[in-house]
């Protein structure tokens, strides 16, 4: 028997709302969980996704993507590339699973609230798919790691790390509860699919994936970039609902989600993304710089397909422009200064012939981070290890939940954007942050950052060993130098041809 | 590099797939070629990834990649390998399209 051409029954199969005989419209499709933006449903019935999938052929797709990732690991499970890989490198898997694992089940959810809530025929068919998806990759991304677990402790975060009070958890469970966890259906597609999974999602799963083939680490490269395949398609579920909105008068409360997701996840990736590309990848396994990286898939791509829907570049896009030349330099040497604190080793990534490529990617570097750098490679090379551990806390800022820094040098611009509501003093890292807290202050303003935790007296004892403990990180799964300072060796060479000269 | 050469990458009117490296990559090449006259398709080979790009639209049917494989091919296999793509996409039984609406 011939069988149809999808596209011939594809429209029919998903006209699947119906008039409420029961129920009043608002009970089926409750407005906190629908996020209807006060339209009705035949107003949703015009969602027309661009990227058409259904159940029996995303089946068999899926299949022969699971046949191949599986298959490379299978093969390449005896070259032993974990344990004679660069301690960097190592580095840049345990932040990778750590951060990304557990978060695939809470998009799950998430596309499950689209699955249910939306008013949208088309969109609860594509999140249906997007569901299955996110399981595949929580799935993957703890079975993939685990072969390690007996090697090494600090791959047991793949599983871990999201249940910890961790302060990086602590920031990534901040952004993903906001933009996908806390969010109605709609509000779910525009932050999370549209914003997030077809902007940010290809720096870590595809940028990284570049950088993985270049250091010989296929089975991680073909495992992201099979992930990436699932994301290209559900990533298309958010854009026909902006075309809804803008075409219902929505369009300011589009751009707002827009706007606050991207920043997160900005920040976000400043912190993850950043520092594995420009600092722990061993240097000629380096494809591109982490601003190359996010000139390419964010700039380039995603801003230029953002405007290309009808919606205009953030309001903030000159800071992001500036920031994204800057700030991960700051968060790495932050993550690397308080790396107890961490669940990784970070690697310092700050040879001779480190710097020099970061001064060519990053002109001025030297004038500015590495002046820093300077002070914590003497005290290495001095052996004055103590200096080269933090005494302080860092100050946290209350929207992305990171550090907030400036850089240093003669330009040196830290700046603390404060805000009171409701009595309490909010610190904020930057204009950007602030703006997005105020959009909504009463979602965020009762959160506590990790140090307001401290300062309340939450972490006790109140120094570095109270901090682990309310952190999870036992002994064995805190971070130090990924090379315990061999990297310090040319240091100390260089410091004696000059003594000797 | 500076702000501006930053800004700069934003006016750009490349659409088209991001592959997975692999036959299926090598066939779209083809295809691009054939399927798209008189344009100039851009390859940008990362190892893990392969842009295929052409300016502000780029068109690919089944059958042309069918004969570039060299075996059955549905239109919705190309997911098996189409990691990311640039522009906008429209999906059907025997083509797909990837396009802007707007050129900058």
């Amino acid at each position: 028997m011939a069988l149809l051409n999808r596209m011939d029954w594809y429209d029919l199969a998903r006209t699947t709302n119906w008039s409420p005989k029961y129920v009043t419209e608002d009970e089926l499709f409750p407005p906190l969980m629908s996020g209807a933006f006060g339209l009705p449903q035949n107003a949703w019935e015009k969602y027309d996704e661009p990227y058409k999938q259904t159940y029996p052929e995303y089946v068999k797709v899926q299949r022969d993507k699971d046949a191949g990732a599986y298959s490379v690991k299978a093969a390449l499970e005896r070259s032993r590339i974990f344990e004679n890989a660069d301690p960097g490198w190592k580095s840049v898997m345990k932040a990778h699973y750590g951060a990304i694992a557990r978060g695939e089940y809470a998009a799950a959810s998430a596309e499950a609230r689209m699955m249910r809530f939306s008013k949208a025929p088309g969109m609860r068919n594509m999140s249906t798919l997007g569901c299955l998806d996110e399981v595949r990759h929580g799935q993957m991304q703890l079975y993939f790691p685990h072969e390690h677990v007996s090697k090494d402790r600090q791959m047991d975060w793949a599983f871990k790390a999201y249940d910890t009070n961790e302060w990086g958890m602590i920031a990534a469970r901040h952004f993903f509860d906001d933009i996908m966890m806390t969010r109605d259906a709609i509000s779910v597609s525009i932050m999370l699919t549209f914003s997030f999974e077809t902007g940010f999602t290809n720096m870590q799963f595809l940028g990284l994936a570049a950088d993985a083939a270049e250091a010989g680490d296929h089975t991680f490269a073909n495992l992201i970039s099979s992930i990436q395949t699932d994301e290209s398609r559900h990533a298309q579920i958010g854009g026909p609902a902006l075309k809804v909105l803008i075409e219902n008068g929505q369009k300011a409360e589009a751009q707002k989600r827009v706007d606050i997701a991207v920043w997160g996840a900005w920040k976000l990736f400043s912190v993850l993304t950043g520092p594995i590309m420009d600092y722990y990848t061993p240097l000629e396994h380096r494809k591109q710089s982490f601003k190359e990286f996010m000139e390419e898939w964010i700039v380039a791509q995603f801003e230029r397909a953002l405007t290309d829907m009808g919606l205009d570049l953030p309001w903030y896009w000159d800071i992001f422009l500036k920031d994204i030349a800057e700030t991960h330099h700051g968060m790495h040497m932050g993550s690397y200064f308080w790396r107890p604190t961490v669940w990784w080793n970070p690697a310092a990534g700050v040879t001779p012939d480190e710097r020099a490529w970061l001064e060519e990617k990053y002109p001025g570097w030297n004038d500015t981070w590495g002046q820093c750098w300077d002070v914590i490679i003497d005290n290495v090379v001095d052996g004055n290890m103590a200096m080269a551990y933090p005494e302080t806390l860092p100050y946290v800022c209350n929207m992305c939940q990171l550090p907030i820094l400036g850089t240093p040098g003669k330009k040196w611009n830290v700046k603390d954007y404060p805000l009171e509501y409701n009595g309490r003093l909010y610190h904020f890292g930057s204009e950007v942050d602030r703006w997005c807290f105020e959009q909504e202050p009463e979602r965020y303003a009762g959160h506590l950052s990790i140090v307001d935790r401290f300062l309340a007296g939450m972490i006790q004892p109140m120094d570095l060993g109270g901090a682990l403990a309310y952190m999870n990180l036992a002994p064995g799964e805190c971070g130090d130098d990924a090379h315990n300072y061999a990297w310090a060796e040319v240091y100390r060479a260089l410091r004696a041809t000059k003594k000797a000269s | 590099m500076s702000i501006t050469s930053s800004g700069q990458a934003y006016h750009n009117n490349l659409v088209g797939p991001v592959m997975r490296a692999g036959d299926l990559a090598t066939a779209i090449i083809e295809a691009a070629k054939l399927d798209n006259p008189g344009k100039e398709v851009f390859v940008d080979d990362k190892r893990a990834y392969i842009r295929i790009h052409t300016e502000h639209e780029m068109v690919l049917y089944r059958e042309t990649i069918e004969e570039e494989l060299g075996r059955p091919f549905k239109m919705n296999d190309l997911e098996v390998d189409l990691s990311s793509f640039a522009g906008q996409i429209e999906s059907g039984d025997n083509s797909v399209r990837f396009y802007f609406s707007k050129k900058v």
